[in-house]
């Protein structure tokens, strides 16, 4: 079961430090918590994981794979898929089109096959295509396959990022607030599917940045909380919500009360 | 029937070239990047092939494969730069691509002829070859597009960092486009120059760019059959408003200001979304715009 390891990651933007060097570890088969207030740097940790920014210290592996200065698509063709906090969809192209642009990590035609449109090619588009409705029926979309993902709702425009993030097949998942905006019972069921996928068959290794502090100690096993690009908590999730540094960043010193 | 349309074969000759240059142009287009030089590499191929035939001998069609390989090449390495830059710096940089190659060509006057132009090409391609060039170039493109390749310039056009989170290679594919993009400018290039007995620098500079240029925008820019719909509007358009001569170029620029303003997407891409929107709702998936 190999597991995504961060050790000693750290970013600084000029003289900021953005995120003081931490470890952390992304289990397979758990969901693990990234809790802190606004401008923590949260959002900063998922693209130091996916190479959008470059390490200023610090390694990251997955298993065996060393992904500390890998770029964006190879980290994605590693099997590592992300969710955006501001919703990221294609919106001009269909709900369809939109998640099979996430099969391309498993695209195995050659370039000159596609080029041509050659059997193998065309086989694959149509088993993408079987694939991402499978998905489109899990997520309950399948009557909006043909809508321009642009004109749904908020609600479902998350669904189809989802869709997108798991059409990869990922190992590892790393869901930056995916709930944000959406009501309770809806965040509720998608609570389930991320459970669902960190536990059954292979299990995924799931990172969830969230707000919602009740939404993260009903799911996650293990938190790790950020306050000012500083790790200032880690543990079970009532560990960490019980905490007195973690209660102080979320709701400032008794003192000023 | 025949009758009624040789007298007309230099339009179809026009619409075919036209829409090949077109096609080169929506290539880059689609893969998102905003590059103006597909009349440069026109030019590669087009004196390419005008000497490879005129000065070497060489049989006509082997110098259209050159002019074909040489567009593709000069895409390889253009791509280069123009992966550095973003939007309208990629087309000022492509822009001056093409002035330079147009510079060149009326420097080199020994290989070029200079601004006298390059004369006695014979003339060996008919329409019906352009016509089988078009339709082979738009079956590519329309094949090519409905599979992994389509699907990765698609992504890259509308967001490219997402894309990349995706597993799309960006530099692979900008690279792929713009040999597509070379291939295909310098094959109509090199038709082109076969077919008009001369060449001038002139022809590839900046009219051309606009004229292929405003032909995508007409047409539209997603379908490939985007391409054939404006080049043959804008072929089209000056004969008939013949009575109409001295004001050709208002009206030309007045139709381009319209479809810009009602149809964004142009003539194809807009009756395409709008037939596929009303399906939608047909089908009781969309609800009915108030007013449309």
């Amino acid at each position: 079961m190999s597991s995504l390891v961060l050790k000693g990651v750290g970013k600084r933007f000029g003289g900021l430090q953005a995120v003081t060097p931490f470890d952390m570890e992304i289990a397979r088969g758990k969901i693990t918590g990234l809790i802190g207030p606004n401008g923590a740097g949260k959002t900063t940790v998922v693209n130091l994981i996916t190479g959008v920014y470059k390490l200023s210290s610090g390694s990251i592996k997955f298993g065996t794979i060393d992904l500390t200065e890998a770029p964006r698509h190879e980290v994605a063709r590693a099997g590592l898929a992300r969710t955006f906090q501001t919703i990221r969809l294609l919106p001009d192209a269909t709900v369809v089109a939109n998640v099979m642009i996430g099969m391309y990590r498993h695209q195995k035609a050659s370039l000159v096959s596609q080029l041509f449109g050659l059997p193998s090619s065309r086989a694959e588009t149509r088993r993408f295509r079987d694939e991402v409705y499978h998905l489109l029926d899990r997520f309950g979309m399948t009557k909006y396959a043909d809508y321009p993902a642009g004109a749904l709702s908020y609600g479902d425009q998350r669904r189809v990022e989802m869709m997108r993030a798991l059409a990869l097949q990922p190992e590892v998942l790393l869901l930056d607030e995916p709930v944000a905006g959406i009501n309770e019972i809806e965040a509720a069921k998608l609570g389930e599917i991320f459970r669902k996928l960190a536990t059954e068959g292979q299990g995924m290794a799931v990172l969830l940045i969230e707000h919602n502090m009740r939404f993260v100690t009903s799911l996650c096993d293990y938190v790790y909380v950020l306050d000012s690009g500083i790790l200032i908590s880690e543990g079970s999730a009532e560990k960490v919500v019980n905490d007195p540094v973690v209660v102080k960043a979320y709701l400032g010193d008794d003192e000023d009360a | 029937m025949l009758d009624l349309i040789a007298p007309h074969y230099p339009l179809l000759d026009l619409i075919f070239i036209g829409t090949g240059y077109a096609l080169s142009q929506a290539i880059v287009f689609r893969a998102g990047t905003f590059s103006v030089a597909t009349s440069g590499f026109a030019a590669l191929g087009a004196y390419c092939t005008a000497i490879l035939t005129v000065k070497a001998g060489w049989h006509p069609a082997l110098g259209v494969f050159c002019g074909v390989l040489l567009g593709l090449l000069s895409g390889l390495l253009l791509s280069a730069p123009l992966a550095r830059l973003r939007g309208v710096y990629q087309a000022i940089a492509s822009l001056a691509f093409v002035e330079i190659l147009v510079a060149l060509i009326l420097f080199f006057e020994d290989l070029t002829g200079g601004p006298l132009g390059f004369h006695n090409i014979p003339r060996v391609v008919t329409p019906w070859m352009l016509f089988i060039a078009m339709v082979a170039t738009m079956a590519l493109l329309i094949v090519l597009g409905k599979g992994g390749i389509g699907r990765a310039f698609d992504a890259m056009r509308q967001d490219t960092p997402v894309a990349a989170s995706l597993g799309v290679n960006p530099t692979k594919y900008h690279v792929l486009s713009f040999a597509l993009s070379g291939a295909i400018a310098g094959l109509f290039g090199g038709l082109d120059a076969l077919r008009n007995f001369s060449l001038t620098a002139e022809q590839f500079g900046f009219s051309i760019l606009i004229a292929t240029l405003s032909a995508v925008v007409l047409g539209g820019r997603r379908a490939v059959w985007g391409p054939l719909v404006g080049t043959t509007i804008l072929v089209l358009l000056p004969e008939i408003f013949r009575p109409l001569a001295d004001y050709r170029q208002a009206v030309y620029g007045l139709l381009l200001v319209l479809v810009m303003a009602f149809l964004p997407f142009g003539v194809y891409d807009t009756i395409a979304m709008k037939l596929h929107n009303r399906r939608l709702i047909r089908a009781g998936m969309l609800k009915p715009k108030a007013g449309s």
